[in-house]
């Protein structure tokens, strides 16, 4: 084999990934868990002087190093979900104040950003506070025992809307929380997901060059093997669908200015996406059509939006 | 890991522990990934995707840590040469 030399032929996400990866090898992130992937590469790109506030939620066992010393070396600030946007606020203020050249990210799930924390969120994000904001998308609450959220999708299976006789999974709709939180026209909104990483990368960079002016929010379709109910080698192929199918479509806006950062020519039927996912395995073809007609009906807002060519941005 | 020591100092009210441990998650696998090293590529796939990012260039390849490799498959999924195969433990016994 030796003689035979390879040459390395590398993808471009190595470029990168300047940063160390600040995690201890063995945390306690269930295996496969897209989320893992998440954590260690936000200051694998953004760098390791970032400063992490988050709630409880699945990322909090390893962030608050709750699983015995088995965490990281990043600076940390555990709060609460009712106010973690208002947490953030306040570390952000104190390094403005004190001339330190710090980036603050608060790093949540979806039950913080969009159900509990929603409120502290939208109003940090009117006052165009300078941090970051990261919601990881697990559609739900996965580290409490798998109840519903408000960014769960029609038909999903969980804890709290189970599949039998009366009910048959979640009977609404989810909250776009990436769109709402755009149409606070703050400086930077913008969605990403794992299977694409270098797109992600981009966002992330742009996002930590922004939050030295104003708020950033990033929205990250992370799927969840445990509460889903997927394989564990699957998590990446999920996001993959979810992008293909525009089920969860990758764009970005500046100023409320929409734009994709990949546009599907061809978007596969939401059929695809749903059989991977032991959540959506109850659905009936009239069930998967309204789903797909959810996903159309996000797509023509964004795709409108992002002909629309128009900023309004803050003066200086 | 354990003799790195990361925080100097330590307020009355935090949490940070002095050092850096690591859990045996490597005790979790059920299945072991294996390279077969003819059919790859050397694109690095398997080590960008990694959730826990223990594949790491050894010698010429990529190599999993076993001490650390939770088994969950992602690196034989994302293979896009399928040069990696995942065999249960067992085997090894
Ligand atoms: S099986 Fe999973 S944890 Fe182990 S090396 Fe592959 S991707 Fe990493
Ligand atoms: S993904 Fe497959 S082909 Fe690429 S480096 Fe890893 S083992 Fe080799």
């Amino acid at each position: 084999m030796a003689d035979k030399k390879k040459k390395k032929r590398l993808s471009k996400v190595f470029d990168y990934l300047k940063y160390e990866d600040p995690f201890a090898k063995g945390v306690s992130f269930c295996a496969g868990c897209p989320l893992e992937r998440l954590v260690r590469f936000v200051p694998q790109v953004m760098g390791n002087d970032i400063v992490i506030t988050g709630t409880p939620s699945c990322s909090a066992p390893v962030l608050l190093g709750q699983n015995g010393k088995s965490w990281h070396k990043l600076s940390y600030y555990g709060t609460l979900m009712t106010g973690a946007a208002s947490n953030a606020t306040g570390l952000a203020r104190y390094y403005k104040r004190a001339g330190i050249d710090g980036t603050v990210v608060c790093f949540n799930g979806d039950g913080t950003a969009a159900d509990i924390g929603f409120g502290n969120l939208s109003g940090a994000a009117e006052r165009n506070e300078p941090f970051v904001y990261i919601c990881y998308d697990n559609e739900g609450y996965m580290n409490t025992g798998i109840q519903k959220s408000s960014t769960t999708p029609f038909g999903a299976k969980t804890t709290t809307t189970p599949v039998g006789s009366n009910e048959r999974g979640k009977n609404l709709r989810r909250k776009n929380l990436g769109l709402l939180l755009a149409m606070h026209k703050i400086p930077y909104a913008a969605t990403a997901t794992l299977s694409n990483l270098e797109d992600f990368a981009k966002k992330l960079l742009k996002a930590k060059e922004i939050s030295k002016k104003g708020f950033c929010f990033l929205h990250i379709f992370s799927p969840c093997p445990t509460g889903w109910g997927m394989p564990t080698d699957t998590g990446i192929e999920v996001c993959r669908k979810a992008v293909q199918t525009n089920y969860f479509p990758l764009w970005e806006a500046e100023n409320g200015k929409f734009s994709f950062t990949k546009e599907v020519k061809k978007p596969k039927p939401i059929k695809e996406y749903v059989k991977l996912v032991k959540k959506f395995s109850h659905l009936t073809e009239e069930e998967i059509e309204v789903l797909q007609k959810d996903v159309d009906y996000e797509y023509a807002v964004l795709k409108q939006l992002s002909l629309l060519d128009q900023e309004c941005p803050l003066p200086d | 890991m354990s003799e790195k020591i990361y925080f100097n100092f330590q307020g009355p009210w935090s949490d940070a522990a002095t050092e850096l441990l690591c859990s045996d998650t490597g005790s979790w696998r059920t299945e072991r990934p294996v390279l077969d090293e003819e059919k790859c590529i050397l694109c690095g796939f398997c080590a960008m995707y990694c959730p826990i990012q223990c594949i790491e260039m050894k010698g010429q390849f990529f190599h999993s840590d076993l001490n650390f490799c939770k088994g969950c498959g992602v690196c034989a999924r994302e293979c896009p040469k399928k040069a990696i195969s995942m065999v249960p433990e067992g085997e090894f016994k």
